[in-house]
């Protein structure tokens, strides 16, 4: 049951899996997924119902959200992913890669092949891990002292120990993580679930970006950019002070109530205009757009609203302290926007550029120190109140940066590490993962993986997976491809860390 | 080579006339289609599908290959023919399909074929077993425009195919559309803005063919026609002024590329030319400051300065620019070989290879330590050039006599002091400054301080001289290398190599290499390339431009995926209309305009939008043209008009890039808040849209809300979104407040009452007289608003023009 399918296989009475990949798809997909000069509002409503399976005649549409909930091809684990973005990069071999030899070998030379900014590299001298690691949990995970509370939930917690990415430059790095190519050009993981899923609240974005107050990651909005896709499945900037989302607030001195007597009149000269015009869905189709412009403006305010949060919950966030203010407030308002129905939520952990994110060249421990500082205690918050009320289940939480950062030092001195693609760490939680588990593992050094490697298309499959789709069946036929977020190849999601 | 034009069309009624006289009516075929299995569609897929593998282009096993026609129907190694026409029986293939001994049965891996492919198949052998070819690879046919039985419909020729069609489905076209209306869609068609309310009851007054064929004249001769088809082009060829990427750093000079399109377009520059000169502008008879900046064509693209895997990006640099090339020129997705033969089209990965090899010498876009040096063209006048070099050699043989004697007075100097002034720059500045005079006699010392003075006089007049002219191009070619297939695309794993070619499917006579004729820096290839896309009998350039014309005009193409005329595309509503409109572009000397004037002439540009329930039912998709397409203005509609209604657009043309006024909020999202944006001051940021600065990370979000593309990759078509975005940026956004006051302030409001308010904004925002109604309820709204949200009447008239921009009637053409 898939309307993704090829073509060729349209005819066929059985549908497979396994096929061979195959540059096919049928005349309709083809012509909603280009515009192809169909109105608006029937390419939306295309998007909207035609989506996945049903057979619609694009005249059968009125005014459809292209946004509208679209159903999955399988039983979902997951209905929303919180994304928590590491940007810069964190060090596995400090965090969440325990590599107990590397004790009593700071300074050391060895010869270790690495590849990062300063090009590449045959070896070094060692830094060793700055931080004490101890085991937790019942599944006993070395957690390193950087993120002592997000130790605590390691039983929920499935780390991806042996993760590579195909680019150790933060530019093309971030297009990967985020998009699954390092070409620029291609729609954002968010942009791919909400293409697929649609979303659950009509009143709000389907794919919230929230950065840091440091700035944007470099390449700014190319990070959640829809690509070839049309901009309804772009992400939406949110920002925790003032009016949520870009045009949402009016001017000054303009009430709701003001608002709404312009949209009443501007509705009813729509209406006669449309009384001239009967059967053009797209006019019907920007009339109702008014409406749920109107609405966001209720809806998004009252999403970033926390005043109707009790004191514990604020301080279990952490946002009665400076360090963790912003981030525990981002991680609740994350939370919030579960709760309405938002599919996907990426939250930004650094901005801007050097030791404002996790890009550690110079001091490690004044960089790690600071970014775990900020978001240990808001991310345990966040796992403990989404189980708490029942939400972990549901909410696939994933963590980590574009890559993570070698063993050896960048110069001569000092404790910086250079970027490493060749082995890092992520790690999900809840949303259907196993808890207590970490897969793959990287050398002695963590310089790379070599037990189950695993690729930034994986981490990308299991998140489709999770959220009921086929990774190797969600496609969008762009410049005579069937593009998906994976690539050509078939994919599969990381089965050993699912539930 | 482009010099010579015949102008067939000059004069669209005389060469109607001619035609009637040699239509045919081209008898309908409906019955005979209905069961008829089309090879194309229906067979060659699973041909290509199930059996390929072993007996295709790659591999022949048993001497069986079904990928072309001769070797399909050949005696296979084993005796037996696996197709036999009009014998099913006969035929061994669908024996071999249907076998149910496991050794017998074909395909012996994978998927069976099901029992409906089984029947397709032998339906197809049952009749006849055509191997037919897929429509757009075959050459273009001139075929008779058809009579048909309505007075009005038969008079131009677009409108007979049209009426032709329509009524072989039952159905009749709209009637026209009303003056206003049609005057409305051909401004904003041809220029992108809407006419005034005098204009329009000037039509009015007078609509007819005549008066309408004026009218499409004057905005033909309006520079703003090329700002806004030169903006289709620029879709195509994703034009950007930034690299993307971590520093998303500039393009110098991209906007000369923008000119030079919006410039090509205003003078009607033949499409062949155009073509040529962005191609091989460097490369052509004659070389010039225009042909050079169209070469700019090059380098639109991403680039990463930092590429992980740099020998990649080198051909992921030139795969964009053969990805662009193919779909936007040739229609066709040549990109999709790269790594594997096509698997639908007849493009095996060769080819993709052979035509890579015409791009060989087209150079990176740079490099991190120098950015400039393969993308900018010193194309300064002969006059500038000489200055500079006349000024150089005077700055060298000031320096020279200088130096000449301060070797004199160093001689004389002592030998520590000698020794110094051997070595560092400064070390001997130091020696001279302090002890020349005394080593000199007086009348070689004035001397040295009159040269002293002259060497100030020179470079003082050099730094007066006006800045070399630079352009964005391909400023430097490399030398070919052996280009190879790549296997699986990777680079790091060459395979068998390649010559330069043009792609099979054409059926070009293959490119001999003594055709290339290299010029000093070029190696000649892509003129050739060049040529043979814009030569008469290239069976796709011709069909793919008038498609994209029509498109433009009717809202979607005769083929409706403009970039793929390839299997995988759309098949054309209108196939034989397709072939009739290229070949009298190419007649016309490969003329927009022509185009133009003989497409808005048609009653089918003129039909009203109007939706007749009747209609719609028997085709909902006006697959058939039986309306106009209403549409939503484009982004950039949407803004110039806005500005236009008040009066503020500026409508200068040409010239650099501005930068609008982008709130906090957005430059937030940036590394590097209000990097790479700069300020420009109010009459440039009242500029049309089009020569906003494109920059990748930091697109415009008013411009992206109404859909404009992301630039990284061609688009064919934009997307036509209907989106509270859009509702909130005309509701709430500061752009449009502003705007919405300067519209109050130029309607005078405090000179008029409330219902003169009501009737000058309508008429300036929608070229229009207000309705008794509109006047009614304006001036309710305008007086409510001050009542019951105690605001001063000049705020709610603000208000009130604010609501009149967000009307439909303003965002929509009929």
């Amino acid at each position: 049951m898939n309307c993704w399918k090829p073509y060729l296989e349209e005819t066929e009475l059985k549908m497979s899996r396994k096929r061979s990949d195959f540059c096919g798809r049928t005349r309709r997909e083809f012509i909603w997924q280009t515009g192809g000069g169909f109105g608006a509002a029937a390419l939306s409503s295309m998007l909207g119902q035609d989506g996945f399976f049903q057979e619609s005649a694009a005249s059968d549409s009125i005014s459809v959200n292209p946004l509208a909930a679209k159903p999955p091809h399988f039983a979902p684990k997951a209905k929303s992913v919180i994304f928590l973005f590491m940007y810069g990069g964190p060090s596995h071999i400090d965090t969440f890669d325990y590599k107990p030899t590397m004790n009593g070998m700071d300074g050391k030379t060895v010869e270790v092949k690495t590849f990062g900014r300063g090009g590449h590299r045959k070896g070094g001298r060692i830094v060793e891990p700055r931080w004490k690691f101890q085991q937790h949990g019942e599944c006993g995970k070395w957690v390193s002292s950087l993120f002592p509370n997000v130790a605590k939930h390691v039983d929920d917690i499935a780390f991806l120990n042996s993760m590579t990415a195909d680019s150790p430059i933060h530019g093309s790095a971030m297009l990967m993580m985020n998009s699954g190519k390092v070409l620029s050009g291609s729609p954002a993981l968010g942009s791919w679930v909400n293409y697929g899923l649609g979303s659950e609240n009509e009143n709000l974005p389907g794919f919230v970006v929230m950065l840091d107050p440091a700035g944007g990651p470099i390449s700014g909005a190319k990070n959640w950019s829809s690509g070839y896709m049309p901009a309804t499945y772009q992400g939406t900037v949110f920002r925790s002070n003032g009016a949520p989302i870009l045009n949402l607030a009016p001017p000054e001195g303009i009430s709701l109530d003001m608002q709404r007597q312009l949209i009443d009149s501007i509705q009813q000269a729509n209406k006669t205009h449309l009384s001239t015009r009967v059967g053009n869905d797209d006019l019907s189709s920007r009339i109702a757009s008014y409406e749920l412009a109107y609405k966001m403006q209720s809806t998004a305010p009252e999403a970033v609203d926390l005043s109707t949060e009790d004191e514990k919950t604020k301080t279990l966030y952490g946002i009665d302290r400076d360090e963790t203010r912003d981030f525990g407030t981002r991680c609740l308002l994350a939370r919030r926007l579960v709760q309405r129905g938002v599919r996907f939520i990426q939250l930004y952990s650094g901005g801007a550029h050097n030791d404002s994110n996790w890009d550690a060249h110079g001091d490690l421990e004044l960089n790690h120190n600071r970014h775990a500082g900020r978001t240990d205690q808001p991310i345990a918050a966040l796992l403990t109140d989404l189980k708490q009320r029942g939400m972990l289940d549901e909410t696939l939480v994933v963590w980590g940066g574009e890559f993570g950062r070698q063993p050896t030092a960048e110069y001569a001195k000092g404790s910086g590490r250079d970027h490493n693609s060749y082995g890092f760490t992520m790690w999900m939680a809840g949303g259907g993962i196993k808890g207590g588990i970490s897969f793959g593992t990287t050398d002695e050094l963590g310089s790379q993986a070599v037990e189950n490697p695993l690729h930034v298309k994986h981490l990308h499959a299991t998140v489709l997976h999770q959220l009921g789709m086929d990774p190797n069946q969600l496609s969008y036929f762009f410049g005579g491809l069937n593009q998906k977020l994976v690539g050509v190849e078939e994919v599969e999601p990381i089965h050993q860390i699912i539930a | 080579m482009y010099a010579q034009r015949v102008s067939l069309l000059v004069n669209p009624k005389l060469f109607v006339f001619a035609l009637l006289f040699s239509s045919i009516a081209v008898e309908a075929q409906e019955s005979i289609k209905v069961d008829k299995v089309d090879f194309v569609q229906e067979i060659k897929p699973i041909l290509a599908k199930h059996c390929y593998a072993c007996h295709g282009p790659d591999e022949a096993e048993a001497g069986l290959n079904f990928s072309t026609e001769k070797t399909a129907f050949a005696e296979a190694e084993s005796g037996h023919f696996a197709i036999i026409p009009r014998d099913p029986e006969g035929s061994a293939i669908l024996e071999r399909v249907t076998s149910k001994d496991e050794f017998e049965r074909m395909p012996p891996e994978g998927d069976r074929l099901t029992d409906s492919q089984v029947a397709t198949l032998r339906r197809w052998i049952e009749q006849g077993a055509v191997w037919d070819e897929h429509w757009a690879f075959k050459p273009m046919k001139d075929v008779p425009v058809p009579e048909v039985e309505n007075q009005d419909w038969s008079k131009h020729p677009i409108d007979a195919f049209i009426y032709q069609s329509l009524t072989q489905a039952g159905l009749q076209p709209n009637s026209s559309a009303t003056p206003a209306a049609l005057l409305r869609r051909a401004y904003y068609s041809l220029t992108g803005l809407p006419p005034t309310a005098e204009q329009i009851k000037q039509f009015e007054s007078d609509s007819t063919q005549a008066a309408f064929s004026k009218q499409i004249e004057q905005l033909l001769q309006s520079p703003h026609y090329g700002e806004r088809w030169g903006r289709h082009w620029l879709d195509l060829v994703r034009y950007a002024e930034t690299n993307s990427y971590e520093r998303d750093g500039p393009k110098p000079n991209a906007w000369k590329y923008r000119d030079y399109v919006i410039q090509a377009f205003n003078d009607d520059k033949p499409y062949d030319q155009f073509i040529a000169e962005q191609l091989a502008g460097d490369e052509l008879d004659e070389v010039t400051k225009e042909t050079l900046t169209a070469t700019g064509y090059y380098r639109l693209g991403i680039w990463d300065d930092e590429p992980a895997d740099p020998k990649l990006a080198i051909y992921d640099e030139l795969d964009d620019i053969l990805t662009t090339t193919s779909q936007v020129m040739l229609g066709l997705t040549i990109n999709c070989a790269r790594c594997h033969d096509h698997k639908i089209d007849p493009i095996p990965q060769k080819d993709y290879y052979s035509l890579l090899s015409m791009f060989a010498d087209v150079t990176s876009w740079g490099h991190r330590g120098d950015q400039r040096s393969n993308n900018q063209i010193d194309v300064s006048s002969d006059e500038l050039n000489e200055r500079y070099q006349s000024n150089d050699k005077a700055k060298r043989d000031v320096e020279s006599a200088l130096r000449e004697i301060e070797q004199e007075g160093i001689a004389k100097m002592s030998a520590p002091d000698q020794r110094a002034t051997e070595g560092p720059r400064k070390e001997r500045q130091k020696i001279i400054d302090a002890k020349l005079k005394d080593h000199l006699d007086p009348e070689r010392w004035s001397r040295y301080e009159e040269l002293k003075a002259e060497q100030k006089q020179v470079e003082q007049e050099t730094r007066e001289l006006p800045p070399r002219e630079m352009v964005m191009g391909l400023a430097r070619a490399q030398k070919p290398e052996q280009m190879h297939v790549l296997q699986r695309g990777s680079p790091h794993a060459p395979g068998e190599p390649v010559e330069p070619d043009f792609p099979e499917v054409f059926g070009s006579p293959q490119v001999e290499l003594a055709s290339f004729k290299p010029t000093e820096k070029t190696a000649g290839r892509r003129r050739v390339l060049a040529e043979w896309i814009t030569s008469s009998d290239n069976l796709l350039a011709a069909r793919v431009v008038v498609n994209r014309i029509w498109q433009f005009h009717f809202g979607r193409g005769i083929v409706r995926s403009p970039n793929n005329f390839g299997q995988l595309g759309i098949p054309p509503t209108h196939p034989e209309l397709l072939d009739w409109l290229a070949l009298r572009f190419i007649e016309s000397g490969w003329s927009f305009k022509q185009m133009h004037r003989l497409i808005m002439s048609s009653r089918a540009y003129q039909m009203s939008s109007e939706i007749r329930e009747t209609a719609a039912k028997v085709d909902p998709n006006n697959d058939l043209f039986w309306k106009f397409d209403a549409r939503r203005l484009s982004a950039e509609e949407i803004r110039d008009s806005i500005l236009l209604t008040n009066g503020s657009l500026n409508e200068n043309v040409y010239g650099p890039s501005f930068y609008p006024q982008l709130s906090r909020e957005v430059l937030a999202g940036q590394s590097r808040p209000g990097s790479g944006w700069g300020q420009s001051n109010e009459a440039d940021q009242n500029r049309r849209s089009v020569y906003i600065h494109v920059k990748r990370s930091l697109l415009t979000p008013l411009l992206t809300a109404f859909d404009f593309p992301d630039p990284d990759l061609t688009c064919e078509d934009r997307f036509m979104t209907l989106q509270p975005a859009q509702s909130l940026a005309l509701l709430n956004s500061e752009f449009v407040h502003q705007q919405a006051k300067r519209l109050a302030k130029s309607i005078e409001m405090n000179e008029l009452d409330d219902a003169g308010v009501v009737k000058e904004t309508i008429s300036s925002v929608l070229s229009r007289d207000a309705s008794e109604d509109e006047i009614k309820l304006g001036q309710q709204l305008i007086r409510s608003l001050q009542t019951e949200h105690s605001i001063s009447r000049e705020r709610a008239i603000e208000l009130f023009c604010l609501s009149v921009l967000n009307w439909n009637e303003f965002l929509f053409l009929d």
